[in-house]
């Protein structure tokens, strides 16, 4: 549990002893960044139990259907490392001093952003065939998407031509709406609504194929 | 015993082995490319954090933490690597059958991992080079020579931490959280990307206890980053070489070769 916080622990140092004035973003997206990397636990563990273990054909020889495979995988990874999440929000909500339709937004974004993650986690995780390449690949894809956009610091320091890139990215998207509603960024109708659109229509679209691959995989295999 | 002479007569008793995991080290990143850049990229990604909420003086004392902390986390790859072919591939029952000594093979899982390293450490040099000249610290003969000497002497601590604490892990999947955690809490209580006395005070003490800090000091002094007399440069060496050696030497003792 406690590497899961890693990346946020270090960001939240660098934003503490460097910038206090942004702590309140950056809290805010630790929380977002949090349920993102959930998706690579997924991805860590169902190439692990796959590779390593050989379970997964014994889970799916079974009465289990492929998509319980990899929903109630995903439902297990949250409840592990929820705790974690929990006690960054409780921290969120002393600097950030949320309203509570604030705080259901953020919970709203953050879960749209964990259904994201853990699909694209679940499909990942099929392409792998040697357990030591998994952290690499897997830790680059996260820390690409979850780090360099603006999701620990405001939407405004990103540069403006590629506003439009961030906002199509799940985790920048959620935190830049998160934002807004604190009134830390400002973003215009055309903006909302992209972030907005890209969040829910890629959430859907990755959960989706994630079914069908998971399905598809088991008739592969 | 003669019978098995006779059996195997061609046994050889010596080789070189340093090439050999060198050779190890490199086949590692020329296979899988993401090995390479991962490194490469996650300094990078903290550094361009770090340039959007800090001030623009600080980069070069941020470019010299990220090749500390980029030679700091080989002691995870080290673990990584030796966990993995000790428990996964058993293969470190026939290092400890063959010649090979334990330091041999810690120095040679070293170097294997160094050389997926190097390409992190050529680019943040590069970058240093710019910056330094950027904001007035140009990085001279001296600085550059003092900066491969805390290099190096990280390199050997940390990869020795690796095997140390790799040679008691029991499955393979505490290796990453097990390395992960290590290395970045030892990463971040160094004042690798901030300067010292930017901590609140309890933390600067405990600081004081890790030779990565002192490495930091000697180089960010050599710089000129962060002002220190000849006199406070002899004594942060000093302090790195000490506090290196009190670590290898409870690495070492640590370290399960045969007995595993």
């Amino acid at each position: 549990m406690a590497t899961s916080m890693l990346v946020q622990g270090v960001l939240l140092i660098f934003v503490w002893i460097l910038a206090p004035g942004l702590l309140g973003v950056a809290f805010v997206g630790a929380i977002i960044f949090s349920t993102f990397t959930m998706g690579q636990r997924v991805l860590n563990e169902a190439a692990y139990i796959r590779i390593d273990h050989k379970a997964n054909d014994l889970y799916l020889a079974g009465p289990m259907s492929p998509e319980a495979y990899f929903l109630g995988m995903s439902t297990g990874i949250l409840v592990v490392y929820l705790a974690p999440v929990v006690a960054l929000g409780a921290l969120a909500a002393a600097v950030v001093h949320f309203t509570l339709a604030q705080g259901l937004l953020l919970i709203a974004l953050a879960s749209v952003v964990w259904v994201f993650s853990a699909s694209v986690g679940y499909v990942f995780s099929t392409f792998f065939r040697d357990n030591r390449a998994i952290w690499a690949y897997s830790s680059l894809f996260f820390n690409v998407f979850g780090v360099l956009p603006p999701v620990f610091y405001p939407f405004g320091l990103f540069p403006t031509p590629l506003h439009p890139v961030a906002l199509l990215m799940p985790p920048s998207g959620a935190a830049a709406i998160a934002q807004m509603s604190l009134g830390i960024t400002h973003l215009t109708s055309g903006e909302l609504a992209l972030a907005v659109g890209g969040l829910v229509v890629e959430t859907v679209f990755v959960f989706l194929f994630a079914i069908y691959w998971a399905r598809r995989t088991v008739r592969a295999d | 015993m003669a019978a098995m002479q006779s059996e195997f007569p061609h046994v050889p008793t010596n080789g070189r082995a340093l090439p050999a995991f060198l050779i190890v080290g490199w086949r590692w990143i020329s296979r899988n490319p993401a090995v390479a850049i991962t490194p490469v990229l996650l300094p990078f990604i903290f550094l361009y954090f770090l340039s959007l909420i800090s001030p623009p003086s600080l980069l070069p004392l941020e470019v010299v933490g990220a090749m500390l902390f980029t030679m700091q986390n080989i002691g995870s790859w080290v673990l990584g690597d030796s966990a993995f072919w000790r428990i996964e591939c058993s293969l470190q029952d026939m290092f400890v059958a063959s010649p090979l000594s334990r330091i041999r093979y810690l120095f040679g899982i070293a170097i294997s991992n160094l050389i997926a390293m190097l390409p992190a450490l050529a680019i943040l040099m590069g970058l240093l080079l710019w910056a330094g000249a950027r904001e007035g610290t140009p990085l001279t003969p001296f600085a550059f020579l003092v900066l491969l000497a805390c290099l190096g002497v990280l390199w050997v601590l940390f990869s020795a931490v690796g095997i140390g604490i790799s040679s008691r892990i029991r499955t393979q999947r505490e290796i990453w959280p097990i390395g992960n955690l290590t290395f970045t809490i030892l990463g971040m209580l160094s004042p690798l990307y901030y300067p010292l006395s930017a901590l609140p005070p309890l933390w600067q003490d405990a600081a004081r206890f890790l030779p990565t800090t002192y490495a930091a000091l000697l180089i960010q002094g050599a710089l000129g980053i962060t002002p220190a007399s000849p006199a406070q440069m002899v004594f942060y060496a000093f302090l790195l070489v000490t506090c290196a050696s009190v670590g290898l030497v409870i690495m070492l003792r640590l370290y399960r070769w045969g007995e595993a």
